[in-house]
């Protein structure tokens, strides 16, 4: 009788727990949300050391990002995000050696760059009992590039919730259409396509923590070469693999959680980067919170980058000076200030980010000399109704 | 400057309904319960047997549909747990119980043929349809009622959505259907009166919750006298006649879901039964029994 009666009440609260009201399962918006950012990304001007002519002045964007997320229905979600970025400054055009033999940056154009890019991408999600499955589409247009973009993922909770496995594949069809590509001898027009795949679990270990981990697969085919630099040649294939960890832990006493991720990415180009980052997001009261960050990233070069163009070298032997190829540490600290009242929710983030060849991990036998340094600050602004 | 109780009251699935909260600020916490009672209202339209647009009615309507009704996840849940509240209770705790509910007058005391009770009980039977993979097949004169499981829920909900809504220390009040979040301030535990079923003031118990839910059945007004016999409104599906077990009892557990079903099974069970069932389920409890002697089961002393 004592077993049976007990059992009864175990019993019942299978049940009940798994009511929707009550369980903390995946569950439609039941409100929506309209997003606005504005963020402001500003590189560090270059020195004239470095840049004996031309402009000093590198890119500074504007992005502009709304995004709408409405219940549709009892079991869907709409999500709609568009985005508009102004571009303006200039980029590295091609890289040479000074009469002291040390290599400098030409940025391109007098004038600089200027571009717009525009994006608009819908999706949908379907929600059932125990997971939920969603696709995306998208387009986006500059004045020299055009991408169509399609995904599908989907996640499941098993084990009461207590872990959810996704996956989810995308692919993107891209075309490159350099302007001035007559006068400046650029190819005239190319395209590329990216496929990817990931997979990713994550599982709650207790009510204060939990800890995802998610490997993605990107395989990219065509034109991957930068139109604008005088000399860059990189193979037409390109295989990425993506290894992310995150742990989050809250911290009942300090009112705060704990994230810290890590992430390695390798690909056949050469490179190798572990990103390592952790954050700590303190609650004040109902309304506010701060979120300092502290981010360390570090790579390895590419195995075509050099940091002086050789314009001696045939132009089908792979060769590209592009700092992004090239070994090089970086570290950036960001503090948000975020407010959250009822259907308002304001997020306030400054970030500062420094890459230097000097912090990499990695043996540096070619540093590039147009590693940026850059001023990041945007204001989000969410409002629920 | 420490939060203080504030107290809003509303009238919802007809009942005075009642939320505290502590917070420092009258206008955010009147925020935040205007956010409940919306909840509380969106069950109430969805789930009320009273109304002609709810789902519910939709459901109900669908009753002899060869092809059945599809309804959504929460539903689905909602019958699930319904299911297992019958088979807990082996049968005695029937959401399709309401057939005889129409042929009880309870306003005009009149005690039915048995051979109207047996054509009422043909038409009850939760193990009678088919509810799974979110398609509902409901036989031809037979009608879902919630009662004793949604009032429950949109508690335990409202309590989940306040905890969302950053709520630390809070009452919901459905009714009678209790769920609090968390203690109040300084780790003391809300205490809920229950209301004695035969003096209308008195207060026959005092429950302290610092978690979780609680629950109420009871006849309370809800019976009639007829030839010297008293009659429950709580019905017996497995007899069609009003049940002869305890006059009221009231159960504190993990949710207000699960207070509110163990509750309702508690006051269909015959009285010894049920005082046994209580004392083995290892929840706090209290009853009256048919001879208005109070008792109680895994409570503290103090109480």
């Amino acid at each position: 009788m004592k077993d049976s009666a007990s059992r009864n009440i175990i019993a019942l609260s299978t049940t009940a727990l798994a009511l929707p009201g009550i369980a903390l399962a995946d569950a439609p918006p039941t409100q929506s949300t309209i997003s606005y950012k504005l963020s402001n990304y500003q590189e560090d001007d270059l020195s004239r050391s470095e840049t004996p002519f031309g402009d000093l002045e590198r890119y500074d964007i504007d992005v502009h990002q709304f995004q709408l997320v409405s219940p549709l229905g009892r079991n869907m979600s709409l999500h709609v995000d568009a985005n508009y970025e102004s571009l303006s400054g200039a980029s590295p055009w091609y890289t040479s050696r000074s009469l002291d033999g040390e290599p400098i940056v030409n940025l391109s154009g007098a004038s600089g760059i200027s571009d717009r890019r525009t994006e608009l991408s819908i999706g949908s999600r379907y929600y059932l009992e125990n997971g939920s499955f969603g696709g995306n589409i998208g387009y986006s247009e500059e004045d020299d590039y055009r991408a169509i973009y399609f995904g599908f993922n989907t996640e499941k909770h098993y084990n009461n919730d207590l872990t959810t496995v996704s996956a989810g594949l995308s692919y993107s069809s891209d075309k490159v259409f350099p302007t001035d590509a007559a006068l400046f001898n650029r190819v005239e027009e190319d395209d590329k396509q990216s496929s990817s795949l990931f997979v990713s679990v994550s599982q709650i270990i207790n009510q204060v923590s939990s800890f995802q981990s998610a490997l993605s697969f990107t395989e990219q085919s065509g034109f991957l070469s930068d139109p604008y630099k005088l000399r860059d040649f990189r193979p037409d294939d390109k295989t990425q693999i993506a290894w992310s960890n995150s742990y989050r832990r809250f911290f009942v006493s300090a009112n705060a959680a704990l994230h810290v991720n890590y992430r390695y990415y390798h690909d056949d180009f050469g490179i190798s980067s572990h990103t390592s980052d952790l954050s700590w997001h303190q609650n004040l009261g109902r309304t506010f919170q701060i979120v300092p960050t502290l981010r360390y990233y570090n790579q390895s070069a590419a195995e075509f980058f050099t940091n002086v163009d050789d314009f001696l070298n045939p132009i089908s032997e792979y060769q590209s000076s592009d700092y992004r190829l090239s070994a090089f540490g970086a570290v950036s600290g960001g503090f948000s200030v975020i407010a959250d009242m009822n259907s308002w929710k304001i997020t306030l983030t400054a970030e500062r980010y420094l890459a230097n060849d000097k912090y990499s991990a990695y043996d540096v036998s070619l540093p590039s000399t147009a590693l940026v340094k850059y001023n990041r600050i945007s204001l989000g602004i969410d409002f629920r109704f | 400057m420490n939060p203080t109780p504030k107290h809003f009251s509303f009238k919802a699935m007809g009942s005075f309904c009642e939320i505290q909260l502590f917070d420092e600020s009258r206008i955010r916490v009147k925020n935040v319960v205007n956010q409940l009672a919306e909840e509380v209202a969106r069950l109430e339209k969805k789930y009320s047997r009273f109304r002609e647009d709810s789902f519910l009615t939709e459901i109900n309507s669908s009753a002899g549909n060869k092809l059945g009704l599809a309804i959504d996840d929460e539903t689905q849940s909602l019958f699930d747990h319904a299911l297992n509240c019958f088979e807990q209770s082996d049968g005695l705790f029937d959401i399709t119980a309401g057939a005889l509910n129409k042929i009880w007058d309870f306003k005009k005391a009149l005690v039915p043929s048995q051979a109207q009770i047996d054509v009422a009980r043909a038409h009850v039977g939760l193990n009678k349809l088919s509810c799974k993979d979110s398609h509902i097949h409901l036989p031809r004169d037979m009608q879902i009622d919630f009662g004793g499981i949604v009032k429950e829920y949109a508690a335990d909900s409202v309590a989940r959505l306040a905890r969302s809504l950053g709520v630390e220390h809070g009452l919901v009040n459905l009714g009678g259907d209790f769920s609090v979040i968390g203690s109040q301030p300084g780790n003391k535990p809300w205490a809920v009166g229950i209301s004695s079923p035969v003096s209308e003031s008195g207060v026959m118990a005092k429950i302290e919750l610092n978690d979780g839910g609680l629950a109420s059945s009871g006849d309370y007004e809800r019976f009639f006298m007829h030839e010297g016999k008293r009659y429950s409104h709580i019905l017996n599906p497995m007899t069609g006649w009003p049940s002869n077990g305890l006059r009221a009892v009231s159960i504190a557990a993990n949710l207000c879901s699960v207070a509110g079903s163990a509750a309702t099974i508690a006051m269909l069970k015959d009285e010894s039964e049920a005082k046994a069932w209580l004392e083995d389920s290892g929840l706090a409890c209290v009853y009256m029994d048919s001879e208005e002697k109070i008792g109680s089961a895994g409570l503290n002393s103090k109480n």
